[in-house]
């Protein structure tokens, strides 16, 4: 079976199962238990919402809708920039650096090196739950994609 | 080398006065002398001047006679201490804290321009200097890693990459807010609440509380078992740099909440996302082989993040130094 397209409708479905499912458990092993504790504790309250954009798609930006609520993702889809508008946080990152990620680079220093960035929203409020964040985006980069747009700059 | 007595000698004693010959031997000492100094001293020192704290230009003319060539120093003494006497457990923990400061440097050099744009003429001067001394401190801990830790790389990035598998999960918390925090002074360069938030994080809990903890903790390790001596000086002069930054940063954050007493609600609140963070650790770091316990290295902590807060004229809401007893001693720096 072919990979679906980055950015595509059938992506985003995969995205929202793989957030639903959460870290595996190769990667929890890694790490203390107070830290996952920590990111279960948020996951299972975090009411806000991630519009993920990707700003250099050939048909302009594009954002991945992230909606979370009940402890799991209760909407994930492709969307525009109007409706990203509507998210809690709006955040950017090139298409070159998505790749990147899905490529197996680090999604800390993909934060810490302003790769993607806070748009819209508070940013104090989103680094309450950045480890949250940041794990999210790992299993994000590991979902299956091909890659054959050619980003615009 | 300074004296050796026990990495955590003096860590219950509380504030001591340093005598003026102590002062001098601090502030005047060139690069081969920074050996002789005690770490516990410099990190006093650090506190000298916070409760009247020195203007913008005096720092600067500090910074001019205390600038010190990091080419100048023989790693080769460290190197045969790190791979004949050193034990792996010992090697281990110092790698575990050392290389979030190997990062944390990288980050502050990169993070502070942006700080400058709205600050004034004088603290320019300052600013200006502190990142000069950050790209140095890089360059230092890109030596060390090279010539003594033995990793491999052709440019500054590929040693931190190397480096990077020691750096714990939860670093993204401080230093991650503070990249965005910089793109929110880029954003707005004049905003005084945005650069009053950056400076809690970058001045007040980056290189306050954070940095101090890890130049105590591996420097009274180094003076303790007489290893390293080229880290010793380049990371003993390293913390009296920072004593010039810890000293400006708390002069912007004092006169910003002079000049506007509703500032402190900025502090407060970037506090309490930084302590939110700080509550969780994603590795366990033993800092035995080190000559400390965990409990020892989060009493440094309060004690820093306290005496910062004092002497500065900041006091907690009593939500925050709930959250202060929580803290874990995860340590990074810059």
């Amino acid at each position: 079976m072919s990979e679906p397209e980055f950015f595509s409708p059938q992506w985003a479905a995969a995205v929202q199962d793989a957030l639903a499912a959460g870290p595996s458990d190769p990667d929890r092993a890694g790490k203390l238990p107070m830290y996952w504790g920590f990111f279960d504790q948020i996951k299972a309250s975090y009411p806000a919402s991630w519009a993920l954009g990707c700003r250099d798609l050939p048909g302009g930006p594009a954002y991945l809708f992230v909606q979370w609520g009940g402890g799991t993702v209760t909407d994930c889809r492709i969307t525009g920039p109007e409706e990203a508008r509507n998210a809690t946080y709006q955040l950017g990152m090139d298409y070159a650096d998505w790749r990147a990620l899905h490529d197996g680079y680090d999604p800390q220093r993909t934060v810490m090196y302003r790769k993607i960035l806070v748009e819209e929203g508070n940013v104090l409020e989103f680094f309450k739950s950045v480890y949250f964040f940041t794990e999210c985006l790992g299993i994000i980069g590991k979902v299956p994609a091909s890659f054959s747009a050619v980003a615009v700059h | 080398m300074a004296e050796r007595k026990s990495p955590t000698a003096v860590l219950r004693e509380g504030p001591r006065a340093l005598s003026d010959q102590q002062v001098r031997e601090i502030e005047g000492a060139d690069l081969k002398g920074v050996l002789d100094v005690d770490i516990d001293d410099v990190i006093e020192y650090v506190h000298k001047d916070l409760k009247s704290l020195p203007g913008y230009t005096t720092l600067y003319r500090r910074y001019l006679k205390q600038r010190w060539d990091v080419y100048d120093l023989d790693f080769t003494q460290d190197k045969i201490d790190w791979t004949e006497k050193m034990t792996e457990d010992e090697r281990q923990s110092f790698l575990a804290i050392a290389s979030g400061f190997h990062h944390g440097e990288r980050q502050v050099e990169i993070e502070l321009p942006v700080f400058m744009i709205g600050a004034g003429e004088e603290e320019k001067l300052h600013i200006s200097a502190q990142i000069e001394d950050e790209a140095r401190h890089t360059v230092f801990f890109d030596r060390f890693y090279r010539e003594v830790v033995g990793l491999q790389g052709d440019s500054i990035m590929d040693i931190l990459d190397a480096s990077f598998p020691w750096v714990a999960e939860t670093f993204v918390g401080p230093f991650g807010l503070l990249a965005y925090q910089a793109d929110e002074v880029r954003r707005n360069p004049y905003d005084e609440r945005a650069r009053v938030r950056y400076g809690t994080t970058y001045f007040l809990w980056i290189e306050g509380v954070l940095a101090l903890s890890v130049m105590k903790v591996t420097l009274s390790y180094a003076r303790w078992r007489g290893f390293l001596p080229a880290y010793y000086t380049g990371f003993t002069a390293t913390c009296r740099d920072e004593s010039r930054h810890v000293q400006g940063g708390m002069k912007y954050l004092q006169d910003a909440v002079r000049k506007d007493p509703s500032m402190t609600k900025e502090i407060h609140e970037t506090l309490r996302t930084i302590l939110t963070l700080a509550g969780v650790a994603s590795r366990e770091v033993i800092y035995e082989p080190l000559g400390w316990t965990q409990d020892e290295v989060r009493l440094l902590f309060f004690q820093q993040l306290g005496r910062k807060l004092k002497d500065v004229g900041i006091s907690l809401p009593p939500d925050l130094q709930a959250m202060v007893g929580s803290v874990q001693p995860v340590l990074a720096g810059g």
